[in-house]
């Protein structure tokens, strides 16, 4: 390694490039700096700069000229700059967007310390928006970790809680579980390329590139399959594909609302993400083998996670189990895109109808949400839709599309991912899927239906009427965020052209 | 007896599947993070290892990285494990599951 090939790399380093996830980092810091600076009573405006900034950053990145460096690489081929990258960071930046929004409701409640929830919050978002971008496995394994002990620390943020605390514990062992497996996948592809001399330059299995010219060339490599799919299975933890969703029901009825949201989208996103970075890239080789494991692995998810989700009363573990039928939905994409090449952009379609359904769910969640953050229950619900009609539709039209109703975008999402399936000829899968949605439909409609109908009971509730929904007003910033989220629902459902004119080419 | 890759391939394997098992069959919070920690030290040996006979530096360096989020990993889950026992006064699985319905 010479001076003048180092000073070569150091010219790639394009710190514009990474400016979103820069200022975001800044911002974070910035954050913990006000809290020791302002006086005790202007705290309060903390989480409005942690919001006003984040929207800042995502009008950069949406206006800003991000797009020009699509396909290029920089940071000595670290970071890779590619449209499904960028959809990515938007995607994350709008997620922990409307995550700061909903900590701004569930956290006054409680007496935890509030200014290091926005902060870890951004940091696992900036964190995420370099995983999208990785072009190499150290990246790609610091970032997910930077990620995942994020999520320890958010999910068992209130500590005064036993059962939150019992949920980080357990997230934290799986998830150091997963990542560990992750880790020796990386390692036996590392072993397995050996050393690649490119030039006089010296390349490793670190580098997709050379991961992928190595898979191309031997694709019965026994280290180099074994460790694709250790790969894959620590994935599979990240998004709750069966088996490894094992733990998803627990840690999302444990942890605080917003976290369980973030967890929900983000982080089964950022799942996606490197699933789509990996078989687009360094895997493809790998079809023969990843084809049939992913299948069968998505068949067997929606299957669990419906069946599951059919018999649960806690609203909170419903939300969870059905995402994982949701994360089967979304394998399916995964599937068919090593042979459609649109597949990837009909996934990222799904995710961000996903997105703004599931927060409009788990906004009206937050506003029901008692002083005991982990019992929320569908009884909860009745009358909702006399006392808060606002609250009422929007739980509607968000757990509508979430079963896929048409006109709403959920069902748009859905007939996407299904359309690409069939031109990948994954017949039988498709007939698993939409069995999948039919079942889904019951226990969408059955919270649908405790909110709007009065359930029968032999003695009157002892609550007086309106006396526990009477204290949920939300506020007007809630009620339009909330009916922004709504509204983008239906419409996307009606003109899904905009979204999918962007994210399907 | 010339100790090559294949050897040093063989313990890390072992050190992995020890880690592994142990994690999924231990009742004790604690053994089960060191079960944890062993997994991650498994894989630093085979990444030393293939760095060593690969004759690449890169594995040496990603080991750094690994440390250090071994140890980030290790400072939050005993905050997370010592909140629990202050709340519980246990630490065994088995008594940890309220998180039913």
């Amino acid at each position: 390694m010479t001076t003048e090939y180092l000073k070569a790399v150091a010219e790639t380093n394009d710190w514009w490039a990474i400016a979103p996830e820069l200022l975001l980092g800044c911002c974070a810091l910035a954050l913990l700096a006000m809290e020791i600076v302002l006086p005790k009573h202007e705290h309060r405006f903390i989480p409005r700069v942690a919001i006003a900034a984040q929207a800042i950053i995502l009008g950069f990145l949406l206006y800003g000229t991000y797009s020009g460096y699509e396909g290029g690489t920089s940071f000595g081929g670290l970071l890779q700059h590619t449209a499904s990258g960028h959809y990515g960071r938007v995607f994350f930046l709008l997620s922990s967007l409307l995550v700061c929004f909903l900590g701004t409701i569930c956290l006054p409640r409680t007496r935890m310390p509030r200014v290091e929830f926005y902060h870890i919050v951004m940091i696992v978002t900036a964190a995420m928006m370099l995983l999208v971008q990785s072009n190499h496995f150290v990246l790609f394994f610091v970032a997910l970790e930077t990620v995942t002990i994020g999520f320890y620390i958010l999910v068992s943020y209130f500590r005064d809680n036993a059962l939150t605390l019992e949920a980080g514990l357990k997230y934290l062992v799986l998830g150091a579980l997963s990542s560990a497996i992750m880790l020796f996948g990386i390692v036996l592809l590392y072993g397995a390329v050996g050393k690649v001399m490119i030039g006089d330059v010296v390349h490793t299995g670190f580098e997709f590139p050379v991961v992928a010219d190595f898979l191309k060339q031997n694709p019965d490599s026994f280290l180099g399959v074994v460790g694709a799919l250790l790969v894959v299975g620590g994935i599979a933890f990240k998004i709750g594909a069966f088996p490894f969703h094992i733990w998803i029901p627990d840690v999302y009825q444990g942890a605080p609302t917003p976290v369980t949201a973030f967890l929900a989208v983000a982080s089964k996103a950022a799942g996606f993400a490197m699933l789509l970075l990996l078989v687009d890239g360094p895997f493809a080789p790998l079809e023969g083998v990843l084809i049939p494991v992913l299948s069968l692995m998505a068949a067997a998810t929606i299957i669990v996670g419906n069946l599951s989700a059919l018999t649960q009363r806690n609203t909170k573990r419903l939300m969870g189990l059905s995402g994982v039928s949701h994360a089967g939905y979304l394998l399916i994409g995964v599937v068919a895109s090593f042979r459609v090449e649109w597949a990837a952009g009909a996934v990222w379609f799904y995710l961000f109808t996903y997105l703004l359904a599931s927060m409009a769910v788990f906004g009206v969640m937050a506003h029901l949400a008692g002083t005991d953050d982990t019992a929320q229950e569908l009884d909860d619900y009745e009358r909702l839709a006399r006392d808060r009609p606002l609250l009422a539709g929007v739980l509607a039209v968000g757990l509508g599309s979430l079963a896929g109703i048409p006109p709403l975008a959920g069902f748009m999402g859905k007939l996407m991912l299904f359309i690409a399936a069939f031109q990948a000829h994954l017949t039988w899968l498709l007939a698993v899927a939409i069995l999948g949605v039919v079942l889904s439909i019951y226990y969408y409609f059955g919270w649908i239906k405790s909110a709007f109908f009065e359930t029968w009971r032999p003695t009157p509730a002892a609550e007086t009427p309106g006396g526990r929904l009477a204290s949920l007003a939300p506020s007007w910033i809630s009620a339009l965020i909330l009916s922004v989220l709504a509204l983008a629902t239906v419409l996307l459902g009606f003109y899904p052209g905009p979204l999918s004119g962007w994210l399907v080419k | 007896m010339n100790i090559g890759l294949h050897e040093y391939l063989m313990t890390s394997a072992l050190l992995f599947a020890l880690g592994f098992f142990g994690v999924l069959f231990r009742k004790n919070t604690l053994v089960i993070y060191m079960c944890l920690e062993l997994m991650l030290i498994a894989s630093t040996l085979a990444l030393v290892a293939f760095s060593r006979f690969n004759g690449t530096l890169d594995g040496n360096v990603f080991v750094f990285f690994i440390l250090t989020i071994a140890a980030a990993e290790v400072a939050v889950g005993l905050a997370i494990i010592v909140a629990l026992f202050r709340k519980r006064h246990t630490v065994q699985v088995e008594e940890l599951n309220h998180l039913k319905n």
